[in-house]
């Protein structure tokens, strides 16, 4: 498992979101523990995933909390 | 005629404004909320023996009290009798869009969804059994393509039968037996006040512990009571209710769209949008290319709008020839020649350039591109500790700083929304357009667009050292962190383009013909009295007014009484530099004169004061608005130094560098 801002290009999981203000943030843009994201831009900078026909752009403040694992 | 009122809702990126031109066309008006500063779109179209008044409300993803946009559509929706409410969905993110359906559910009844965009989804394989979902939801749905006009006339006829015919019933859903019973005590407490908002909606936003709302309660219900009630049944749920009543609301939205979406099988294919975004975000090219993208926009802007802006000048000129002609009296001529047409001439000569200017930011804006600007700047931002949608209203600024600082709406931090307002003065907006084209266009004629670019970037440095002053002294603390959409690349829809244009312009012309028009009539009085024979000269009341505060910009390089007038009619609305100097000079005579009293060496510096100073007074106006009155001062004399001081030290550096 693995911080956000510290992966590469892939799929991934979301298994955890470390701050619950930060959560309810993810949530109101449709991503819930357990979807499967696409990162498409890693950091530095914001990092961009895709979930389904979404695509996000997710500052490095949250991204550093929310905790993901590779999907292969 | 009778009239019904009817609301478009919906999450941003959804089409909200292609399908709200589509119905209203041209028959639309952009003003403010009341009471605040968010934009407010309403136009009407009458269809059959029904004038339908349109009102587009701000693009949200939830509703609650975090933001104005938000209060904006909750306070309309329950304040207002709105007979329809049109919630725009998006093709491509039903999910999504479904929870604000279900949000806005619980307090409205008679919603027409409008399925936008279903080609994009077509394309991406994605089909829905829609007779499905209407069964499920009990809610009508209208299949829209807004930017090819297709679904419109089916959407105006089932506005019109839901208006005639509204439907008391909509999907109910709930949040299992422990929260509602929760939310039936709590919404008994707020029976007994009979307010406007729908007491269920105001119990589930206390269980939410939405801090606007509790803010709002609090003194009317015992909030203690309450609170302690919520506290329990977390306990019972041993999780926060917040999230317990999102997670049922999206376990409700995954159910139905399992049910009802038939999703074929995708062709594999990379995705444009995917591969553009990889280059235009890239760390290192997504800055240079923003920056090329804005240096493309500035010249396009002079070049394309240079032979429109000649020809208004040459139509000035035959329409004061001909008031000369017509033998009316010496002071109405003087006030019609040399006050209103060389003064609200001089400004409505630039009227192309600014119709450019925001037809090639709608373009960025309408293809997607601004919140990949957003993306980018995210790392500059965060570095001055401001969130990255900071970057949006900065970027509004170089259009016009009002609409800009009424834009820090979106930022939820006050200290963001209150730095970036001390700092959106300081991007050179369309009002500058006018300094700089005069300016340029005897000083530095080969190289404008150049010259007018470094102003830009000047600005920029400046609204930046404003943000790490003020930041370091008044605002510690963390920004909010950036999460944003970025919608998918398309082309831009040109209708949505040229009313943009078109509206942006015409607020423009609105300021000509009113603040400008009143500023140049003042001028020209103050110019031509006491002493009418010797007009614009140091005997008037003019000539003394700048007389007064022209030895504080000797060091400047235009410690002249001209300067020192123009300088104190721009502060009412920077145009007025330039209507200014027409008045004075004479619009015929104004670049000789000009070239009489400035060098290239001042004239840049002059512009730089232009730039840096208080933009006009509506900027003023708007910031003691936003950030009270308190930070609307510290602004003006704060501008009024930066803007002073750069133009001291440019021209004495330069001035010493030349060898004096």
């Amino acid at each position: 498992m693995e911080k956000l801002i510290d992966v590469k290009e892939g799929k991934y999981k979301v298994v955890d979101v470390l701050k619950h203000g930060k959560f309810k943030k993810l949530c109101n843009m449709g991503i819930f523990i357990g979807d499967i994201i696409e990162v498409i831009k890693p950091a530095p900078g914001p990092v961009i995933i895709k979930k389904g026909n979404t695509t996000i752009g997710i500052g490095c403040g949250i991204a550093m909390d929310i905790i993901v694992e590779k999907v292969e | 005629m009778e009239e019904k009122l009817i609301a478009i809702a919906g999450n941003p990126n959804t089409g909200k404004t292609t399908i709200f031109n589509a119905l209203t066309g041209a028959r639309q008006k952009v003003g403010n909320w009341p009471g605040v500063t968010v934009e407010k779109k309403e136009g009407f179209y009458i269809y059959k023996d029904i004038k339908f008044n349109v009102v587009d409300l701000p693009g949200t993803y939830t509703l609650t009290g975090e933001s104005e946009d938000q209060k904006i559509a909750i306070d309309f929706l329950t304040q207002n009798k709105v007979d329809a409410v049109i919630i725009m969905v998006d093709a491509l993110n039903l999910e999504r869009s479904l929870y604000l359906l279900l949000l806005l559910s619980e307090f409205h009844k008679n919603i027409i969804i409008d399925l936008n965009m279903v080609d994009l989804a077509e394309k991406e394989g994605i089909e829905y059994d829609i007779q499905h979902l209407e069964k499920l939801l009990k809610i009508k749905f209208i299949k829209t393509i807004g930017n090819k006009n297709i679904g419109i006339e089916e959407l105006k006829a089932e506005i019109y039968k839901r208006c005639k015919e509204p439907v008391s019933e909509t999907f109910k859903f709930n949040y299992g037996m422990d929260v509602e019973n929760i939310i039936s005590e709590i919404e008994s407490e707020i029976n007994k006040l009979n307010l406007t908002y729908p007491s269920r909606f105001l119990a589930i936003k206390l269980l939410e512990k939405d801090e606007y709302f509790i803010n709002f309660l609090k003194g009317k219900v015992d909030y203690e009571k309450i609170f302690s009630k919520i506290v329990n049944l977390e306990k019972n749920l041993n999780k926060p209710v917040d999230m317990v009543l999102i997670e049922k609301r999206y376990g409700i939205i995954h159910g139905i769209v399992r049910e009802a979406i038939i999703e074929k099988k995708k062709e594999l294919k990379i995705e444009i949008t995917e591969k553009v975004d990889k280059i235009l975000t890239h760390n290192f090219a997504g800055p240079l290319i923003f920056l090329f993208i804005m240096f493309l926009i500035f010249n396009g802007v002079f070049l394309l709008g240079e032979p429109f802006k000649n020809f208004i000048d040459l139509l000035l000129e035959k329409l004061k020839g001909l008031i000369s002609n017509l033998n009316f009296s010496p002071y109405l001529t003087s006030l019609l020649n040399e006050g209103i047409i060389s003064g609200v001439g001089s400004v409505i000569s630039f009227v192309p350039n600014i119709f450019l200017f925001f037809f090639f930011f709608s373009i960025l804006e309408d293809t997607g591109y601004m919140s990949r600007a957003a993306i980018v700047s995210d790392r500059v931002m965060h570095k001055l500790g401001l969130h990255g949608k900071s970057a949006i209203p900065l970027i509004l600024g170089f259009g016009c700083n009002v609409p800009a600082i009424m834009g820090t709406r979106i930022l939820e931090n006050r200290r963001d929304k209150t730095l970036i307002s001390l700092s959106i003065p300081f991007m050179s907006c369309s009002a500058r357009l006018p300094v700089y084209l005069l300016f340029t266009g005897i000083f530095f004629k080969e190289n404008q667009g150049m010259i007018i670019f470094s102003l830009y970037l000047l600005g920029i440095f400046a609204g930046i050292l404003s943000i790490k002053i003020f930041g370091a002294v008044f605002f510690k603390g963390e920004s909010l962190p950036l999460i944003i959409e970025l919608p998918p690349f398309r082309m831009p829809y040109w209708k949505n383009i040229l009313i943009e244009g078109w509206t942006r312009t015409k607020y423009f012309l609105e300021k000509a013909g009113t603040i400008i028009f009143c500023g140049t009539v003042i001028l020209w009085f103050l110019n031509y009295f006491p002493n009418p024979y010797n007009y614009g000269t140091e005997m008037n009341f003019s000539g003394k007014l700048g007389s007064l505060i022209s030895p504080l910009f000797k060091f400047s390089g235009f410690g002249f009484w001209q300067a020192g007038v123009a300088l104190i009619f721009g502060i009412y609305a920077k145009e007025l530099v330039v209507g200014t100097f027409g008045t004075l000079f004479g619009s015929e005579n104004m670049s000789n004169m000009l070239s009489i009293y400035f060098t290239p060496v001042s004239a840049y510096s002059f512009m730089i004061m232009s730039l840096l100073y208080m933009p006009c007074i509506a900027t003023f106006l708007v910031l003691k608005r936003e950030t009270g009155t308190k930070w609307a001062f510290i602004s003006f004399f704060w501008s009024l130094f930066i803007g002073w001081l750069f133009s001291t030290l440019f021209y004495q550096i330069f001035n010493f560098l030349k060898g004096g």
